[in-house]
């Protein structure tokens, strides 16, 4: 700041607002750089050495991300991290947004107020909590879910216990939970849609069906974009619910990263490799919202 | 002629006729659908509750109850309290850490959110600038030196290690600092500047006018932060998994988590079910009571932030 700058911030009929918005913003500043910023440093410093808290770190230089590279495990859970990401964004998303549709019809006052309840429930329960019930569902012998598929003669599911379906149960409990926070916020966004364009629409003879692709959809992409990205980032920190349901098996079918992260910096005290993992979960999260931010420009369409 | 207009018209009227009826049995078939699918959200705590109320020994027979009948016993709340575990304890921590939090959360991110849209200081866009980059920034990337920075000032296995970073509007456990401090920023712009050019020329200091004009008219907003914070830092697992270790100072998820045993042995379950079943009242309790606000507290933060 040049010298003629900071006699004008002080100047006498600016001082006290500058003394003022400088003291207001102070506290979260300082929390910030100590808490956030220091420590988002600290991890990329630590990425590059070798620490196990019993010895001083030493500098490796690249080596973390070497072995990085080379992981097998990391990729597999990378995979299943992606994968578990795909599929529960467009279960929230995709139901979250026929659900608000559906709900956002004419329809008597009290089924409304008690339906959007029901589905938004789940999101404020927390997911530790919600995660030990469905570990009970979906037993194999005890589970009900495999009781009521027993009577529909399919036999029983090893929900948790088979590599190949126990991340579709993860998925499963991930959209049972968020979904009606997706309905919810886009049943705020439906608010703002001008009914005049459905009016216009009826009257050219429009169906339900091509209002939906051609007002609704279009109308509404800002919050899809929105939604998209929120649970994008929310699906790649994934983790109490895995802990709690199948503690990353059978063997690393379904660990997700965070859970990597944990393993190596808090069981192996691996705290340089530790850092390097959590620097690949950060550089995915970077693109993602870079993806968001240019999208919004392109495709989102703003009234 | 005419007849030949009434004809039509009759035509015409019964098919608007047939095209009522089918509107509403669509109308009844959504409805329906609907009504199911909110049946599917709600019988998982249905189970519970019911479940937490059958006699220990048959709790987890099939085929399942759905309704507490007749043998209903609480017997499984009673061995869970007068086990050796401290769920009195957990409840207790869970309250103080979420109030705290929450406390020190809003406060903060309040009065910064203020002065990033009402007055002008030096780096102000900067400064906002690196603040809402950093909330890209997840808390499961930085908690390596995060649990470092706690030991190193003797905080681990304290309610501080967990409290300080939202005592100073840093982050709520699954929350970025910046999220509050962009609400309150958006809710500040909203308001006149008028309102804020008349209490300065009644003379009012900065600080006053915060008080007393600003902060009023945001009682709306900074409820609903508040109901978002209190849930996440209440909900949250993975902070308290890391910084305590004893079981005295644990919070209600790490503690039920820290009573589970493999499945199968039947009055452990009954425990743990209804350790999740009084965790999970109060948030039913609260929803019942005071569902449109808390409903319109999420819609107001998730549409704006």
């Amino acid at each position: 700041m040049s010298d003629t700058k900071a006699r004008r911030w002080f100047a006498p009929q600016n001082r006290s607002e500058t003394i003022a918005g400088l003291l207001f913003i102070l506290p979260a500043l300082v929390g910030f750089l100590v808490f956030v910023a220091g420590p988002m440093v600290a991890t990329v410093v630590l990425s590059l050495t070798k620490y196990d808290l019993l010895s001083p770190p030493k500098f490796i230089g690249l080596a973390n991300f070497q072995r990085l590279w080379g992981d097998q495990r990391l990729w597999k859970i990378f995979g299943n991290t992606g994968l578990f990401a795909l599929f529960a964004v467009l279960g929230n998303v995709g139901l979250g947004i026929v659900l608000a549709v559906l709900l956002n019809r004419r329809m008597p006052a009290p089924l409304k107020y008690v339906y959007r309840a029901a589905y938004f429930f789940p999101s404020l329960v927390g997911l530790v909590f919600v995660a030990v019930i469905w570990q009970f569902l979906f037993q194999k012998d005890i589970g009900i879910i495999n009781f009521y598929l027993g009577q529909l003669g399919v036999g029983p599911v090893g929900w948790l216990s088979n590599p190949n379906v126990a991340l579709v149960s993860v998925i499963i409990l991930d959209v049972w939970k968020n979904v009606g926070f997706a309905m919810l916020i886009a049943m705020a966004g439906l608010q703002n849609i001008s009914s005049d364009y459905y009016d216009a629409a009826k009257v050219d003879g429009a169906s339900a069906f091509s209002m939906f692709w051609r007002i609704t959809i279009p109308l509404l992409s800002p919050t899809i974009l929105f939604l998209l990205t929120m649970n994008t980032i929310g699906a790649f920190k994934v983790f109490e619910s895995i802990v709690v349901l199948t503690n990353g098996g059978p063997g690393d079918a379904t660990r997700s990263l965070v859970m990597y992260i944990y393993e190596q910096g808090f069981k192996s005290l691996n705290m340089g490799y530790a850092s390097a993992i959590s620097l690949l979960l950060l550089a995915v999260i970077v693109v993602i919202t870079a993806l968001q931010f240019f999208l919004s420009r392109r495709w989102a369409f703003y009234e | 002629m005419s007849d030949v207009v009434l004809q039509a018209a009759g035509r015409a009227a019964s098919r608007s006729r047939w095209k009522i009826l089918l509107r509403r049995s669509a109308n009844w078939l959504i409805y329906g659908v609907l009504g199911l699918g909110a049946l599917l959200m709600v019988a998982p705590f249905l189970w519970m509750f019911t479940t937490s109320l059958r006699p220990m020994r048959e709790a987890f027979s099939l085929p399942p109850r759905w309704l507490p009948g007749l043998d209903a016993t609480v017997e499984s709340y009673q061995r869970l309290l007068s086990s050796t575990v401290p769920m009195g304890k957990f409840f207790l921590n869970s309250l103080t850490i979420s109030a705290t939090v929450t406390l020190g959360y809003v406060a903060t991110t309040t009065i910064a959110g203020y002065a990033f849209a009402r007055l002008r200081f030096p780096f102000k866009n900067a400064i906002f600038a690196i603040l809402l980059l950093s909330m890209m920034v997840p808390l499961q990337t930085t908690v390596v030196p995060l649990f470092l920075l706690m030991r190193w000032l003797g905080l681990v296995d304290t309610q501080w290690a967990i409290t300080l970073p939202g005592l100073t509007g840093a982050f709520a456990p699954g929350m970025s600092g910046v999220f509050g401090i962009f609400l309150m920023r958006q809710f500040f712009l909203t308001l006149p500047t008028d309102l804020f050019e008349a209490s300065r020329i009644d003379g009012a200091g900065q600080f006053r006018t915060f008080w007393s004009v600003a902060l009023p008219l945001a009682k709306a907003q900074i409820a609903a932060l508040s109901v978002i914070i209190f849930t996440v830092t209440w909900n949250d697992y993975f902070m308290p998994l890391i910084f305590l270790n004893s079981i005295d100072k644990m919070t209600l998820p790490v503690g039920i988590m820290s009573l589970r045993e493999p499945v199968g042995n039947s009055s452990a379950m009954s425990e743990v079910i209804a350790a999740v079943a009084l965790s999970v009242l109060p948030v039913l309790v609260a929803f019942l009571v005071a569902q449109r606000w808390i409903v319109d507290s999420f819609i107001r933060a998730g549409v704006k932030g």
